[in-house]
């Protein structure tokens, strides 16, 4: 009987303690991972935001920022493909309200370190900077597109391109209007 | 006193969990990609052994030898989740980095050997230097294998560059086989370190 009561006594003061601690760090967790969220957001964007309005749909959650005077400045959406080169890519794309790219940052990938790794390098970022859906051939050079890719990496840079292009489709989708022009 | 620094000395040096013992090698070679992932790493296993050693050691007589093993893994699991959820907390970007590796310090075996083989058989003051001890042999050993492949698989030191970014480092330090190689140099390094250290005396 001893050990029973022991091992029941053991497990009843180590459920205690860890509902007091998980109370504890309820609130400072959550702030902490919207605290995240707002400095990736922040991240891909060349202006600094004052407010953001998160929007959640079946496909994804995106980000409206806006700038102190209301005024919407930029949208980010979570994009991903599974076309990487080990599977998964999940990046937070960035684009102004006329649609073209203000930059992404890499969410998840598990590309190879060295190679594909690099899609979440500046130099090779810089050239995603300005296209829109139109103004460019998302296919990579090799193929006769515009984008650069990275040396002995080109299935990371294409899964890269297509999962910013899956994002601006979405984006286009959201706000049909803006992009008419 | 003496025999509190002999305790010390040995979880650093003679009996390093890591360099002399191979013990806890998932997370040594798992997570030593960057020196600060290896630091965090073993910093939380220090709490956790800390954690663990005081409470065995005052309560290991209360315990019947029946559920020994069970009630340690469970004292191991709550300070390993408490642990978890302080770096989600007040450590988010450790977290991202370290992700599942912080839940699995429960299953180190460098943790449940010494409440097995130190705590349920010593005072609480001893115990608390065995942790301290052990903990830090063990943060050692990670930060020199995380240095070494940090700095030599990505050419960076705590996220610092040493070298432009299109340098060409030796990246197979950066992947799995370079943790394992890496550890052996080391280990090989600070062994004939120490024969040396002993022949002058």
């Amino acid at each position: 009987m001893r050990p029973i009561i022991i091992l029941t006594i053991v497990g009843i003061l180590s459920a205690t303690l860890l509902a007091v601690v998980e109370d504890l760090t309820r609130e400072p967790i959550a702030v902490a991972k919207e605290q995240m969220k707002r400095k990736a957001i922040q991240q891909i964007f060349p202006f600094t935001f004052d407010s953001l309005n998160t929007v959640a749909t079946e496909q994804t959650t995106f980000y409206e920022a806006y700038n102190q005077d209301n005024a919407l400045e930029g949208i980010a959406v979570e994009t991903s493909t599974e076309e990487g080169y080990s599977g998964l890519i999940e990046i937070l794309l960035g684009v102004s309200p006329d649609q073209k790219i203000l930059g992404y940052k890499v969410l998840f990938h598990r590309e190879t370190p060295g190679l594909g790794d690099k899609i979440d390098k500046p130099k090779f970022k810089e050239q995603f900077k300005g296209r829109t859906l139109e103004n460019t051939n998302w296919k990579v050079k090799k193929d006769g597109g515009d984008i650069d890719e990275l040396t002995a990496a080109t299935i990371s840079s294409e899964a890269v391109a297509n999962a910013v292009v899956k994002g601006l489709e979405f984006i286009k989708e959201q706000y049909p209007k803006s992009s008419a022009e | 006193m003496n025999e509190a620094l002999n305790i010390f000395t040995r979880g650093f040096v003679r009996e390093n969990p890591v360099t002399k013992m191979l013990l806890g090698l998932c997370p040594v070679l798992a997570v030593t990609t960057t020196a600060i992932n290896g630091l965090g790493m073993g910093l939380a296993t220090t709490f956790v052994l800390l954690g663990s050693n005081v409470v065995i050691a005052l309560a290991s007589k209360a315990i019947p030898n029946t559920v020994r093993i069970p009630s340690f893994i469970l004292v191991i699991a709550t300070f390993v989740t408490i642990v978890d959820l302080l770096i989600q907390a007040f450590s988010p970007e450790l977290n991202q980095s370290l992700g599942i590796f912080i839940p699995l310090i429960v299953v180190n075996c460098m943790i449940l050997g010494r409440a097995e083989a130190f705590a349920s058989r010593n005072g609480l003051w001893y115990s608390i230097i065995d942790a301290i001890g052990m903990g830090l042999g063990f943060t050692f050993a990670l930060l020199l294998l995380s240095i070494l492949r940090e700095v030599l698989g990505s050419g960076t030191i705590f996220n610092i560059p040493l070298v432009g970014e299109d340098a060409n480092t030796i990246l197979v330090f950066a992947l799995p086989p370079g943790a394992f190689a890496g550890l052996g140099l080391i280990i090989a390094g600070l062994n004939s370190l120490e024969k040396k250290m002993g022949d002058k005396k």
